[in-house]
């Protein structure tokens, strides 16, 4: 054993073991994508520098053996930035987007990727689930939604955008026959109450996913039927009424509470506040009563949608008139998370959007790349399109979709460290970038270079296993890649260890093929 | 192909099969085939223990193997830094236009060229140069290389083609340099110069007659210096016209004479101040005596270059009479290991590769580790851009770097040594091996060395062409067979190096000075230098200068003595501006602080560094951002691209340049260059890393004001491309030299007017302005 000390805590620690093990073992996370305990390891990622008291000095954690008497200091501004520096340069060439275009376009922030591919398969219901994640009114919006997303569509550089907001429509669509079997379960009863003012799409998704967090619910609204603005739609034929109806009422039977045909004036507003832990108003651009009720300031927070120091909330057309309904229900959705953060007593922020790597437009080139994981036919136009598509055709047009989402979206380590470290992928942004590459010939596995880098642990790890051809580094400097010797084709190279390569790969370069996608709610 | 495919066979049979057998086997197939056949790579794993992995990355990591077949002939063009300010771009692409190459391609439609860039030929006296096989051409310009061709075209079928020559296809046997400032011509300098060139056309000597400006030795004048192509220059001073014959036979001999004497052993470029020629000690003494005249030579300190221009390098008993091996006869007789260690540390003597770490603590740490094996190494894999001292002792003094080794592996207990030499440098590999050959006959290596108990196996491992392998760790990994990755020092290489045993790591350099110090004693050496960095210190001194070439100087002489002493001062009655010391590692320091010390801490007190010794001399034509991007484009290619700050670090570090020196930079984009530069260094594993921004950092300190100029749409020294036109002056005779020059058309056809560069067709490509008579034509 050696005594070290880690910021000042004294340790005892194995003899030979790298620091950042040491570090470990004491309970210092020091952030590493390159290394794996006990293994061989090339100390390239360079995120995990610490720095050595005596000579303030910065070194890898990962390479350098604790010996008697060192001192560390595992934190402090020149490490945090050196580390972001670190993520910086190696963001400024990872030819990868985190998430789709399309879910990044989504005011609602949906997550159509992962919706296509259940329906591509036939799985409607995991495909409604992960609609209502972020959707509460599923069928209505797939009939009044100005889908911007498919303007974002990478598709549409192909032939024309997948037809999102219709496979969103049949998804919801199909969900009614199953409606019994399929209301979520609530969170513990949190015996607090919050008051929505208007029933409009603010109002309604926002009283959805506050129910769910245990929340009792109060859905006031002037008017008989709930819906606001989209009532227009079904005035103008587009959204049939019944439908409408339908959706709100698997909000009723939630459990929220509609007080319909309620005109909220001075005093009731007053006894609201009495009554309610919290009030979100979405009352609409036209003339609320916001300035009779004593709030002549609309100005809430446009990212948490609270007024400032109060329990009050602000969502939708009442904090800035839009014209797009699906903004709106966003909004009601984010609402909720602030009011939830405000009810627990938590820091205030509103829903938390995890750092997103972008590479920006994808060149004509790298269309066939993308075209790799998709079908070659054309949007599919339903005969009758009130009809909407019949479920053959659903499953046709979702398979359309390129999975531009990283299969690793939730394990890539390089996410989670620049989401950590507030990592900036722009600040050495190049002119030039990689082309991008997509390899599917393994059986298991996807290979994206681009998303590469270059720690060379699938490396080592086909090493280990005596792969007969295995991966190898080619080239140097810059250019270097990873590449299979003699030949492009991946199954070649990983016949042993593929999927635990992919596991260890620190981001989406080797990922696996058919990763069975977990809906999380 | 695959009845060929047996010799692979062979190549295993006599370099080995495991995975350190690598790299030769490699060498032999690509010297075999002309490139890496895949097959014949299959068939090495077939055979061997080299695995798939290893082969292709070990392949693709150094930049000597190809995996496409060269063509028929290889043209090199020389970018080290010597070339690079003279214009070596320009070459290059001059040869890509001939031959219609586009980005990628590097290989004439027929096959027949080849055209590749290379860091440093060792010629940087004869820059921008450019080898095809084995011919040399000197200063090159992008309007000469049809001459060029031309003449290697003649030539190529000839085996007795001179190496050395000049652009127009003329053999260059070497220069006469004649003073022609005022006090020089008043003394009758005209006089001697007609003599001169009626002597050389006499003869029918190839030998360049120059006029040079002042020297600034007036009182000496008239001034004539002999300067063969490599070795030592003679000045004479007061020279009268009748001395001229004799003194231009003493040193050149008429052209087809060195046929006839075709000895192989020695290159041509020492042919040419080698052989029947003046009687080198003598000259020198006489010199010596004028103060002044001697300059040259006189501030000069020879220690590793000791006997210069005198010894046959491969003949051992010219060694042994010049007092070789006489320290180690000294060592082996009456000196313990621990003596040997003593004397070393007293001499102060540090690390000549750059670092500056104490010789004989490095030694001590060696001897003291208790292992059943030890390793000797001598780094000779000199990758420095504009420097070419390990080339020139290997080739030149093989013996003495010999002799270093056998003490230095008495003293730490090795028995097994290695010389590790780049395969860029083929006549130093071979100089060595076959001094090692002689060494084991003669009974210097092997078992019992000179009668001792002591036994010493050295062996030559040839590099293959990565910078990064002049890092001790990274040199090892290549030795093993792996890609020169360096890793994280401790462990050093003295506690654990190659295959995990203690091995001691030295520059050629170091090694060579080591008899004179065992010979002379610690303190004759000491007594050279500064307290803090002993002996003296070769350098090649290149670039702008009048009197360029290999120097050994005792270091604590100051930057401007070099220049202004030894090298005669800025070439061309330029204005000096800077001196580039260290090459991608080292830094520039401006004419005004010019009167530091050279040594180690006055140096990277500066923001340069020792580096291996390359000391180029920038004038007021060079841009100093351009510098920058030239050292940076040097580094990010070199880069082992193992750590993100170096990898990408240095290539967005280059970009940033790239987009300063084409105009389009922004005020920000200089801020954020100087933390990334400084975040490259804190945060970079390995030396080349750690040192990659010092020519960014360096210049960003001193020369800012460029950048921002750059910044603000101006190259002040007209020399970024993107920035810059081409303008014809006033003083155009109308001679149309620069109309048939044009490889693009773009000045028309206009005899005895003046000639006018339609911008828009112009590429900048500087052809018109090296062919113009007048001077007229100027960049803005």
């Amino acid at each position: 054993m050696v005594k070290i000390k880690i910021d000042n805590r004294s340790l005892e620690v194995k003899v030979g073991i790298p620091v950042i093990q040491a570090a470990a073992e004491a309970g210092v996370e020091i952030p590493s994508m390159c290394w794996r305990e006990g293994k061989n390891h090339i100390t390239s990622c360079m995120i995990c520098l610490v720095k050595d008291a005596g000579s303030g000095r910065l070194f890898p954690s990962c390479s350098v053996a604790v010996s008697e008497g060192m001192e560390i200091i595992s934190m402090d501004d020149e490490i945090r930035e050196a580390r972001k520096t670190a993520l910086d340069l190696l963001l400024s060439e990872h030819v990868g987007d985190c998430t789709a275009p399309c879910q990044l376009t989504c005011p609602a922030h949906m997550n159509i990727p992962l919706m296509n591919r259940y329906l591509a398969k036939g799985d409607f219901e995991n495909a409604l689930k992960v609609v209502k994640k972020d959707i509460a009114l599923p069928s209505v919006f797939g009939r009044i939604c100005s889908a911007p997303c498919e303007g974002a569509c990478y598709r549409k550089s192909v032939d024309e955008p997948v037809s999102i907001c219709l496979l969103k429509r049949a998804a919801g669509d199909e969900y009614p026959e199953k409606e019994e079997t399929f209301l979520p379960a609530i969170d513990t009863e949190k015996n607090k109450k919050v008051s929505i003012i208007g029933a409009g799409p603010a109002g309604l998704s926002a009283a959805w996913y506050l129910r769910l967090r245990g929340y009792e619910i109060d859905l006031i609204d002037r008017n008989a039927i709930p819906g606001g603005s989209m009532r227009l739609e079904v005035e103008k034929g587009i959204l049939p009424a019944e439908i409408l109806e339908k959706e709100t009422d698997v909000i009723r039977k939630l459990g929220v509470k509609f007080s319909m045909n309620t005109e909220v004036n001075e005093e009731l507003f007053a006894k609201i506040q009495k009554s309610s832990h919290a009030i979100l108003i979405c009352s609409g651009s036209g003339k609320s009563g916001m300035d009779k009720w004593g709030l002549p300031d609309r100005s809430a927070d446009p990212k948490t949608f609270r007024l400032e120091n109060s329990n009050i909330f602000i969502a939708g057309s009442a904090l800035k008139p839009a014209k797009m309904a699906i903004k709106a229900l966003g909004q009601g959705k984010e609402a909720a998370f602030s009011i939830d953060q405000f009810l627990q007593g938590k820091k205030v922020v509103g829903e938390y959007f995890m750092f997103n790597s972008r590479f920006g437009k994808l060149a004509a080139e790298e269309l066939s790349e993308y075209m790799k994981e998709s079908i070659d036919t054309g949007r599919l136009i339903p005969e009758n399109i009130s009809k909407g598509f019949s479920r053959e055709e659903v499953i046709q047009e979702a398979a359309r979709c390129m999975h531009c989402d990283c299969r690793d979206i939730d394990t890539c380590r390089l996410r989670i460290y620049s989401d950590l470290y507030k990592a900036d992928q722009k600040r050495y942004h190049s002119e030039e970038r990689r082309i991008i590459k997509k390899y599917f010939q393994h059986k298991e596995l996807v290979y994206e270079p681009g998303k590469c880098i270059k720690c060379g642990i699938c490396v080592d790890i086909a090493a280990e296993y005596k792969e007969e051809l295995g991966m190898t580094f080619i080239g140097r400097g810059f250019d270097v890649e990873i590449g299979i010797p003699f030949t492009n084709d991946l199954q070649e190279g990983l016949k042993k260890a593929a999927l635990l390569a992919a596991g260890a790969c620190p981001t989406g370069a080797l990922s696996e093929k058919n990763k069975d996608e977990q809906y999380e709610s | 192909m695959s009845e060929d495919i047996h010799i692979v066979d062979e190549f295993i049979e006599r370099l080995g099969s495991g995975k350190q057998s690598v790299i030769p086997i490699l060498q032999s197939i690509q010297n075999h085939f002309n490139y890496l056949p895949q097959e014949a790579l299959e068939r090495v794993c077939e055979k061997t223990s080299i695995t798939p992995a290893r082969i292709i990355s070990v392949a693709s990591f150094y930049s000597q193997f190809r995996f496409k077949p060269a063509g028929e002939h290889i043209i090199k063009v020389c970018v080290g830094t010597a070339c690079h300010v003279k214009g070596a771009e320009q070459v290059y692409d001059a040869f890509k236009r001939e031959f219609q190459l586009n980005e990628d391609e590097d290989t004439s439609s027929s096959g027949k060229y080849t055209i590749e860039k290379v860091n440093c030929l060792g010629c940087c006296t004869l820059a921008p140069v450019v080898q095809i096989d084995q011919i040399t051409y000197g200063h090159v310009h992008s309007g000469k290389i049809g001459d060029v061709l031309q003449d290697f075209e003649k030539l190529k079928d000839t085996k007795s083609g001179k190496r050395f020559r000049k652009a127009s296809g003329e053999e260059i046997q070497g220069e006469i340099r004649i003073g022609l400032g005022s006090c020089c011509v008043a003394s009758g300098s005209s006089e001697i110069r007609d003599a001169v060139k009626e002597t050389i056309e006499n003869k029918g000597l190839n030998v360049k007659l120059k006029h040079v400006g002042c020297v600034g030795m007036c009182h000496q004048v008239p001034l004539m210096e002999i300067v063969p192509l490599q070795g030592e220059s003679i000045l004479y001073s007061k020279v009268k016209a009748v001395d001229v014959e004799q003194i231009i036979q003493e040193h050149f001999q008429p052209a087809g004479f060195f046929n006839r004497i075709g000895n192989k052993m020695l290159n041509l470029m020492e042919n040419v101040v080698d052989e029947g020629r003046w009687s080198g000690v003598e000259r020198y003494s006489l010199d010596m005596r004028e103060k002044h005249v001697s300059s040259f030579l006189g501030r000069q300190k020879p220690i590793a270059t000791e006997f210069r221009g005198i010894i046959n390098p491969v003949d051992i008993n010219e060694y042994i009479s010049r007092e070789g091996f006489r320290a180690l006869d000294i060592c082996l007789g009456e000196k313990s290991p621990d003596s040997i260690i003593d004397e070393i540390l007293k001499s102060g003597i540090r690390g000549r590769g750059g670092g500056g770490f104490p010789t004989g603590r490095k030694w001590k740490i060696v001897s003291e580790q208790r292992a059943e094996k030890k390793y000797i190494i001598c780094n000779g894999d000199e990758g420095d851009p504009g420097a070419f001292m390990d080339r020139m002792l290997l080739e030149s003094y093989p013996y003495r770097v010999i002799e270093g080794m056998i003490m230095a592996a008495y003293a730490t207990g090795c028995h097994e040594g290695i010389f590790y030499i780049r395969a860029e440098y083929p006549l130093a590999v071979q100089r060595v091996q076959e001094a090692l050959e002689i060494c084991y006959e003669e009974g210097y290596l092997g078992k019992n060395i000179r009668g001792s108990s002591f036994d010493f196996e050295l062996s030559v491992f040839k590099g293959a062409g990565a910078f990064v392998c002049g890092e001790e760790t990274a040199l090892i990994a290549s030795i093993e067979g792996d890609r020169g990755f360096p890793h994280i020092r401790p462990p050093y290489p003295a506690v654990e190096g190659l295959w995990g045993y203690p091995t001691l790591v030295n520059n050629t350099e170091t090694f060579a000075q080591i008899p004179f110090i065992l010979r002379h004693g610690a303190g004759v050496f000491n007594a050279i230098g500064t307290e803090k960095s002993t002996g003296s210190k070769v350098f090649a001194l290149a670039g702008k200068i009048n009197r360029g070439g290999l120097i050994e100087v005792p270091m604590g002489i100051s930057i401007r003595e070099v220049i202004e002493e030894i090298g005669g001062g800025v070439a061309g009655g330029r204005k000096f501006k800077a001196v580039q010391i260290g090459g991608p590692s080292g830094g520039c320091i401006p004419a005004s602080m010019a009167d530091i010390s050279i040594d180690y801490e006055s140096l990277v007190e500066a923001g340069a560094m020792m580096g291996s010794g390359g000391m180029v001399v920038l004038d007021d034509t060079d841009c100093m951002v351009d510098i920058a991007r030239y050292f940076l484009s040097f580094t990010q290619n070199e880069s082992c691209g193992k750590c993100t700050f170096c990898r990408v670090g240095t290539k967005r570090m280059y970009e940033i340049l790239i987009k300063i020196t084409s105009g389009k930079g922004e005020e920000k984009d200089l801020e954020e260059l100087e933390k990334l530069a400084e975040w490259t260094k804190k945060g970079s594993l390995c030396g080349l890393g750690k040192t990659a921004p010092n020519p960014v950092l360096s210049t960003l300190k001193f020369f800012r004001d460029e950048y921002e100029a750059h910044i603000r749409g101006v190259c002040p020294s007209g020399k970024c491309k993107e920035m810059i036109q081409y303008i014809i002056t006033d003083d155009c005779i109308g001679c149309t030299l620069c109309v048939q020059d044009c490889p693009v058309d773009a000045i028309p056809f206009r005899p005895h007017e003046k000639h006018e560069i339609n911008q828009e067709l112009c590429i900048k490509c500087d052809g018109c302005r090296q062919v113009c008579p007048e001077d007229a034509i100027v960049t803005r």
